[in-house]
């Protein structure tokens, strides 16, 4: 953020003149308090301030600055998914002007939702999605704060802004009035990281592992489960694939940005990964090398564990798994209660995991389990450290 | 100069005063009371989905996954599930077991050791497509009576893409879709229904974003859309199997579609097989982004518009009221604001009537015009003075009040001020108004008991909303009338 010492605030005074002797050459000045159209203003003495209505009913900036006097063109660029319009008040009158606008009724469409108001002394009407509309004007000679805001009904409770005209510098923004409450943070949109911020309080409660959430995660389809597991294991349970995609250690999630905003986000994973399905597939109900085909059931919770139920070419597994007491890998526990041939689990080199069965014999990386084996057997996969 | 005495007791009369403006007995002044219900710190309220426990308890379902229960009586909230992923509807099989639509499935949740905690998510349906576009939202369920459920799923926005990994069949023409709501995995833009022996069949097609799936008292299947490209304004369409709705991305997925991008037909080839919408929602004028649609089957305990829907709005404090009527063997009919203010939030996001009659709604923003939490509307048993029924007849419209009508200004010509207008079908966003014109009212008669007034109007025409603002009319004692504004869809005249 700009920051100016007490000695440049002054400095500009000289300048200020300077731009009062503009606003008057330009014949403009007797209408100080009123918009002042620009077509006499060459192009190139204007500032350009570009604008983006984004989602979340917000402008990407929530404020500028601009010299008392100086042309300036606004343009506001619509990347929002819903139509929006760009109203520039005088100081202090956006709360009025928003009022007066869903006072529009059945003549707020024709009026692209901007009432008749002294107060008004810019406009930008309705920019559809992916459009862009602009507006040229002199600044107002007299220092203050102008907002800048969507009349939308509804929009102008949050969509807004600022344009300080003024010489000096602004004020900090964790303490500027004048911009919305949660954009005051940093000059971008409340979309950045705060992935090193204590963790914040997401649920009326502490859910403590094993919890899980169903949520977009990286790597798997968009049916997925994350898991939080004691002693700071975590995986990803896949519902579209019925399969465990990958298993991690260190923290759980980062939902910072995944759950206050809209557009295509997905969790972030804290901590390191240390297992990823390198199979294709790693459950066998036949002797087929085919993929088998899968059917995602649900799951029930004993002790708070998920046990996921699915089908494997048409034969019923549950799968719960727990970590390892020192944290350092994963137990499966497997039922598959009618099997009617041998069951087979594959595992890929290079996945990060050793792998030890609780039944069933190993031959070339791979499990052969008996039906009866199968019924219920525990697969450890414990971190390699080499 | 005063006496001390005198000075007394006159601060003793100030205090009496005082003391009867404090009486906490509320004189009724509006026939609906709105109230705040209290939610559990360190809950982001962003409520997704409401309905009631035959016990009158609430369950709430909310943005980051959790199912709440409400205790009215104790006013206590109470975790029954959690981890859903963005749950936007609920539907109550029993006090423990719940169908709740979430963005990968429609997930049977129930407590089976009735601990009061969900211990079983069973999957009811995941048979179409997600593609982690933000915009999937899947809407419903609701019930018929033969014991189908019914879903909707949303269109993916062009301001989101496609992941790398999606779930069920992707659609490769869906790349090209500038700035078009799209339907890159299977079903999106379509109403589907769910058969007791469990197919999911699809049902309707030509939804962009229908937030909002209802019955309504005679079991006609209704579902909202939300105005943007291909919906001029938002409507209120009455579902019919296998009929098209508008939006064209959805229609890649009718059985045996050859007719490539649909995105690139003409609106006036598409226009031909599409059915409109019942009611249409002036945007801007009565609404923005219409909700949840609910029927008043409370018999008489919300007031007098049993029957007729209620629907809730995100961008303004305002919940509509739509009536709708049969024409030439086809809905249509009128909505009004119902409740503008009095203390009502933005974002009513979801409505649902209680057992005692009252109607609550859950407010939701994430990222749109809206607010948070949850609010009850009573009914205070105050008569409302209000439009009860706006009719089409062959030469204008009936409108029935609630109440009789002071009929010195009712007979007024100049009390009703009509003007028509009509929304583009068009793949732009949104739509202006076209051929808006006043419409003389020629003539003005009321009934014999003076609750319903005839308007004779110069012309009617189909194919056009019919705007009817009321001046000064009142009640017979004087009582102001709650709604001025009403817009009626007039698709098929009255012979």
């Amino acid at each position: 953020m700009r920051t100016k010492t007490a000695v440049a605030r002054f400095r500009p005074a000289k300048r200020g003149l300077f731009f009062l002797f503009l606003w008057v050459i330009t014949g403009k000045a007797q209408a100080a308090e009123q918009p002042t159209p620009v077509d006499s203003v060459a192009v190139d003495t204007v500032l350009t301030v570009s604008l983006k209505a984004i989602a979340g009913l917000q402008f990407d900036r929530v404020r500028f600055r601009v010299k008392p006097g100086a042309p300036v063109r606004v343009t506001l660029e619509n990347t929002d998914d819903m139509a929006h319009n760009l109203v520039i008040t005088k100081p202090g009158a956006r709360q009025e002007v928003v009022n007066a606008a869903l006072q529009l009724g059945e003549r707020g469409p024709a009026a692209h939702y901007i009432p008749q108001s002294s107060a008004i002394l810019w406009t930008i009407p309705v920019v559809l999605p992916e459009e862009t509309g602009s507006v040229t004007f002199i600044a107002p000679a007299e220092s203050g704060v102008y907002p800048y805001v969507c009349t939308f009904p509804g929009h102008g409770f949050v969509m807004y802004g600022a344009m300080y005209v003024t010489e000096g510098p602004l004020p900090a923004l964790k303490d500027d009035p004048a911009v919305p409450e949660n954009r005051r943070k940093a000059d971008s949109p409340p979309t950045a990281s705060h992935a090193n911020h204590a963790p914040e309080r997401f649920h009326p409660y502490e859910p403590a592992p094993p919890f899980l959430y169903r949520i977009f995660m990286p790597d798997a389809s968009p049916a997925a489960i994350a898991v939080s597991l004691p002693h700071a294991v975590s995986y990803c349970w896949d519902a579209g694939t019925c399969r465990l995609r990958y298993a991690w250690q260190g923290g759980f999630l980062d939902q910072s940005k995944l759950w206050p905003g809209k557009g295509d986000t997905e969790a972030k994973l804290i901590g390191t990964v240390f297992f990823r399905d390198a199979t294709g597939y790693p459950l066998r109900t036949n002797s087929s090398s085919k993929p088998p085909a899968v059917d995602f059931k649900g799951y029930q919770l004993l002790d708070r564990y998920p046990e996921f139920h699915y089908s494997v070419d048409g034969v019923e597994v549950y799968e719960l798994i727990r970590s390892k007491e020192n944290g350092n890998g994963l137990l499966r526990r497997f039922k598959i209660p009618n099997a009617s041939g041998p069951v087979r689990f594959l595992t890929a080199p290079d996945d990060g995991v050793r792998y030890q069965a609780s039944a069933g014999k190993w031959a070339d990386g791979s499990l052969e389990l008996s039906p009866s084996e199968a019924r219920e057997f525990t697969i450890t996969m414990t971190k390699r450290i080499d | 100069m005063l006496k001390p005495g005198l000075l007394l007791s006159t601060l003793s009369f100030l205090l009496f005063v005082a003391a009867i403006r404090e009486d906490p007995k509320p004189v009724v002044k509006t026939a609906y009371r709105v109230e705040t219900i209290p939610m559990p710190e360190g809950l982001s309220s962003e409520t997704g989905a409401i309905a009631f426990l035959p016990d009158g308890r609430l369950v709430a379902a909310f943005h980051r996954g959790e199912v709440m229960i409400y205790e009215p009586k104790t006013r206590k909230w109470a975790l029954f599930a959690e981890g859903l992923h963005e749950p936007l509807g609920i539907l109550v099989v029993s006090p423990a077991e719940l169908i709740i639509m979430q963005r990968p499935e429609l997930t049977r949740v129930k407590d089976r050791d009735g601990d009061g905690k969900a211990d079983l998510y069973e999957k009811v349906t995941d048979a179409f497509g997600i593609s982690g576009n933000y915009h999937e939202f899947n809407y419903g369920p609701i019930r018929d009576k033969d014991g189908n459920l019914f879903i909707g799923l949303n269109t993916a926005s062009p301001n989101g893409g496609v992941r790398r990994e999606v779930r069920g069949a992707l659609d490769t023409l869906a790349a090209e879709h500038p700035k078009q709501m799209f339907s890159p995995v299977s079903y999106r833009g379509w109403l589907l229904k769910l058969t007791p022996d469990k197919r999911l069949v699809p049902y309707a097609s030509g939804f962009r974003s229908p937030n909002g799936l209802a019955f309504d008292a005679s079991g006609h299947l209704l579902a909202t859309d939300n105005q943007g490209d291909w919906v001029g304004t938002s409507p209120l369409y009455h579902v019919q199997e296998g009929k098209f709705y508008g939006h064209p991305a959805s229609l890649v997925w009718e059985k045996g579609w050859r007719g490539g991008n649909p995105l690139k037909i003409e609106p006036s080839e598409l226009d031909k097989n599409r059915t409109k919408a019942a009611v249409l929602f002036p945007h801007g004028i009565l609404a923005n982004s219409i909700t949840q649609p609910v029927c008043d089957q409370t018999g008489g305990r919300f007031g007098p518009f049993v029957g007729q829907l209620f629907v809730g709005e995100m961008n303004q404090d305002r919940i509509l009221r739509v009536m709708l009527e049969e024409v030439g063997g086809q809905l249509q009919g009128a909505c009004i604001p119902f409740l503008d203010g009095q203390g009502l939030r933005k974002g009513n996001n979801r409505l649902a009537f209680a057992p005692d009659g009252s109607l609550w709604t859950g407010q939701n923003d994430h990222g749109w015009a809206g607010d948070r939490g949850i609010q009850r509307i009573v009914f205070t048993g105050k008569p409302p003075m209000d439009v009860y029924r706006m009719n089409l007849t062959p030469t204008g419209f009936d409108l029935t009040f609630t109440q009789p009508v002071d009929v010195a200004t009712a007979r007024q010509l100049s009390q009703y001020q009509v003007r028509h207008y009509f929304y583009e079908y068009h793949k732009a966003y949104g739509s202006p108004q076209f051929d808006v014109q006043t419409v003389p009212v020629l003539a003005v008669s009321i009934s014999p008991n003076r609750k319903t007034v005839s308007l004779t109007l110069a012309a009617l025409k189909p194919g056009l909303i019919y705007e009817l603002t009321l001046g000064n009319i009142k009640g017979a004692q004087g009582e102001p009338l709650a709604n001025k504004l009403i817009c009626y869809t007039l698709n098929a005249l009255k012979q």
